[in-house]
């Protein structure tokens, strides 16, 4: 039993680089790919949006991620600590994910939105701000909720960088004991419990702005 | 200013989408505090030529001249669903608006209008519990808020049933009479010749006719005729 609580406390501390990495990438996520989707109705700045996209939807989380954690600081001369490297990996690549979400929630918006911000004389970052990125946000929720959760479970592969989460604790654990079930199990409720949070928040958020979900 | 002074002049207006000739020379003029009816089939251009008025289609040719500012109320109303009436109504009008005392005076303005147009008690509520006829109304105020020169109104009436259709008569005559310049896009010739002072009428995008309502003994079956040919 003893084993199973310091088991526990071990990965615990896992857990909180976990939702560290996991909150920062969603942060770096979420305000790129804002700013790509809305970059996106540029029309100068389409294809280079649309190629960043195309880059990261087309190459390997892992290799991103060791390209900026290795191949990066090689090159300016600067290392990066784990987390941070993580952050920006991960981020960076949920920004392509987050943009065409919300690229296909703007895309599902009525053009009548955008043309009535523009007869009312509504300038076009308030009509960004204001007026069509709310709406998108209410619509694309329960997708937007799937993708953090994705991000959470991809972000075991700091792993290979070294990074101490739950995963690679559980790991350690187990090629110390000679035990592999036990610490997994454990990890698996920490990721299960973790996913089950995210989820309860994104409901609560989505009962929150469920007032327009009838018109 | 004159009473007839044109507010508006279309000269030779064109718009052509996918090589389909939407508006075909169309010239106009509309005097100040003129409310003129669009009729026509559909199809004929009048919701084109009223989006090109408004500057949400450019004109392929031809020109127009607005002598004041314009306000729009569209045919679905594009009622902005994540705020209450009260901020669709105060939204625009507050952007940039520091002054507290100007801010409580559109709300009060907002309110006033609101109240005159029978939904004083809808004003905190969301658009998606409101009736066909009560976001028509909101729809309006929205667009008088703003406080244009020229208001364009793209089918006012259309889906909502008769006994709404005579409120929206009502309710868009008392704006003509705040002097307000308006141009009124609707396939339905009895709510036009209600309300319109002067009737043009498109086909294929065309001006076929355009009639002076008072000067015309029974309007609505002169444009019938029109309709026909």
């Amino acid at each position: 039993m003893d084993t199973v609580i310091s088991n526990c406390i071990y990965l615990g501390k896992g857990l909180i680089f976990t939702l560290e990495l996991t909150m920062g990438s969603i942060a770096v996520g979420l305000a790129l790919g804002v700013f790509l989707s809305v970059l996106r109705h540029c029309r100068i700045c389409v294809s280079l949006v649309r190629g960043w996209s195309s880059i990261i939807r087309g190459t390997p989380l892992i290799l991103q991620l060791s390209i900026i954690y290795f191949s990066i600081p090689n090159l300016i001369g600067v290392r990066m600590n784990i987390l941070s490297a993580g952050i920006i990996a991960f981020g960076l690549n949920s920004s392509a994910y987050v943009a065409e979400i919300l690229r296909s929630g703007i895309e599902s918006l009525p053009k009548g939105q955008f043309e009535a911000a523009r007869t009312l004389g509504i300038p076009t970052f308030y009509m960004w701000r204001d007026i069509i990125l709310p709406q998108v946000a209410m619509n694309i929720l329960p997708t937007l909720v799937n993708e953090v959760i994705a991000l959470l479970k991809e972000t075991t592969l700091i792993s290979i960088i070294g990074g101490m989460d739950i995963m690679r604790r559980s790991q350690i654990v187990a090629a110390e004991q000679f035990e592999y079930f036990m610490p997994l199990c454990i990890a698996g409720v920490y990721y299960y419990c973790l996913a089950m949070l995210i989820e309860f928040i994104g409901e609560k958020i989505e009962r929150k702005v469920a007032y327009a979900k009838n018109s | 200013m004159n009473e007839k002074w044109p507010m508006l002049k279309i000269h030779n207006a064109s718009k052509s989408f996918n090589g389909v000739e939407v508006l075909n020379n169309v010239s106009l003029e509309v005097a100040k505090s003129d409310v003129l009816g669009l009729a026509g089939p559909s199809g004929s251009g009048k919701s084109t030529l009223l989006r090109c008025i408004q500057q949400l289609e450019i004109l392929d040719g031809g020109s127009m001249e607005c002598d004041g500012k314009i306000g729009f109320m569209f045919q679905d109303f594009q009622l902005f669903p994540h705020l209450t009436v009260l901020q669709n109504l105060l939204y625009a009008l507050n952007l940039g608006e520091k002054n507290a005392r100007r801010r409580q005076s559109n709300e009060m303005q907002a309110k006033i209008m609101l109240k005159n147009l029978g939904i004083e008690a809808k004003a905190s509520m969301y658009p998606y519990s409101l009736s066909g006829g009560q976001k028509q109304r909101v729809a309006l105020a929205r667009s008088l808020m703003v406080d244009p020169d020229v208001l364009l109104c793209d089918e006012p009436t259309s889906g909502l049933d008769v006994a709404t259709t005579m409120d929206v008569v009502l309710l868009l005559k008392s704006a003509c009479e705040t002097g307000v310049t308006m141009i009124i896009a609707s396939h339905d010739l009895d709510f036009l010749t209600k309300i319109s002072n002067r009737i043009v009428l498109l086909r294929d995008g065309k001006i076929v006719l355009d009639v002076d309502v008072k000067q015309c003994q029974d309007p609505v079956n002169h444009l019938k005729k029109y309709y026909a040919d």
